[in-house]
């Protein structure tokens, strides 16, 4: 499979809002959409954990080609804490309860949206990575840390990462 | 990853190591179309890219699986 592409994330960002998903890009794939230069695999997804949103999520992710069983598409819409999907165009981590935030409300309210794309903020993913006591993700907080500051002074700028707003 | 060791002393970007700053601004100058294709890699993960669909009860289940089924390189073992 080739690396996640802007025009399947641009597929997401449409296909979620076809279907009115309530999500939130987050991990590393959320401060790339920020601003952070890193790496990372894969598109991680937060989504709000009911059953109205799990019902639109699998409503999204067939719209983009997920090739999901039945049993696959009854764990999604049971709100599993964390479903890793690998049969689709790309991979796609989707997460119901990631550590570090106790509602997705909480981390909705706070929520940056860049170019059409909701991201969580980048307090919120700093925390996510912190709670998880992961060697990989303890190895980039110092970086990270040092890319929140930067990115609260420059984040209304613009010149700095395109414009970002709170509005959907 | 290392720490540079070298910071700025420049007031605007106190406390931010002059390497990641350089960092940070050639990435604020890029378009987000170009920080996607820069950002996104694909790389064969040993077990963890072998079944096309896992789910996990908890966050606690999956980082327990992680440490009993992936290697210790991949990184995602707690500390």
């Amino acid at each position: 499979m080739a690396a996640f592409e802007y025009r399947q994330a641009l597929e997401i960002r449409d296909a979620f809002a076809r279907h009115g998903v309530r999500y939130l890009f987050i991990g590393k794939s959320g401060a790339l959409l920020l601003g952070y230069p890193d790496t990372t695999q894969d598109a991680d997804i937060f989504a709000e954990r009911s059953q109205t949103n799990c019902e639109a999520i699998l409503l999204g992710l067939r719209d983009l080609g997920f090739a999901l069983t039945d049993g696959q598409a009854a764990e999604i819409l049971r709100g599993k804490d964390f479903v890793q999907l690998k049969n689709g165009p790309f991979d796609l981590d989707l997460v119901f309860a990631p550590d570090g935030i106790e509602r997705f409300e909480d981390a909705w309210q706070r929520r940056i949206v860049v170019e059409g794309f909701p991201v969580c903020h980048i307090d919120d993913i700093i925390a996510s990575k912190a709670a998880t006591n992961r060697q990989k993700d303890r190895d980039s907080l110092p970086r990270l840390r040092s890319f929140r500051e930067y990115w609260l002074r420059h984040r209304d700028s613009e010149t700095g990462f395109g414009r970002t707003s709170r509005d959907t | 990853m290392v720490e540079p060791e070298n910071t700025t002393a420049s007031q605007d970007s106190a406390a931010i190591p002059a390497d990641w700053l350089a960092e940070f601004e050639a990435a604020a100058r890029r378009p987000l179309e170009t920080r996607i294709r820069y950002g996104f890699v694909k790389t064969y993960r040993p077990v963890l890219d072998d079944e096309p669909f896992r789910a996990f009860d908890s966050m606690e289940q999956y980082r327990r699986w992680c440490e009993e089924n992936l290697p210790d390189w991949l990184g995602y073992g707690r500390v």
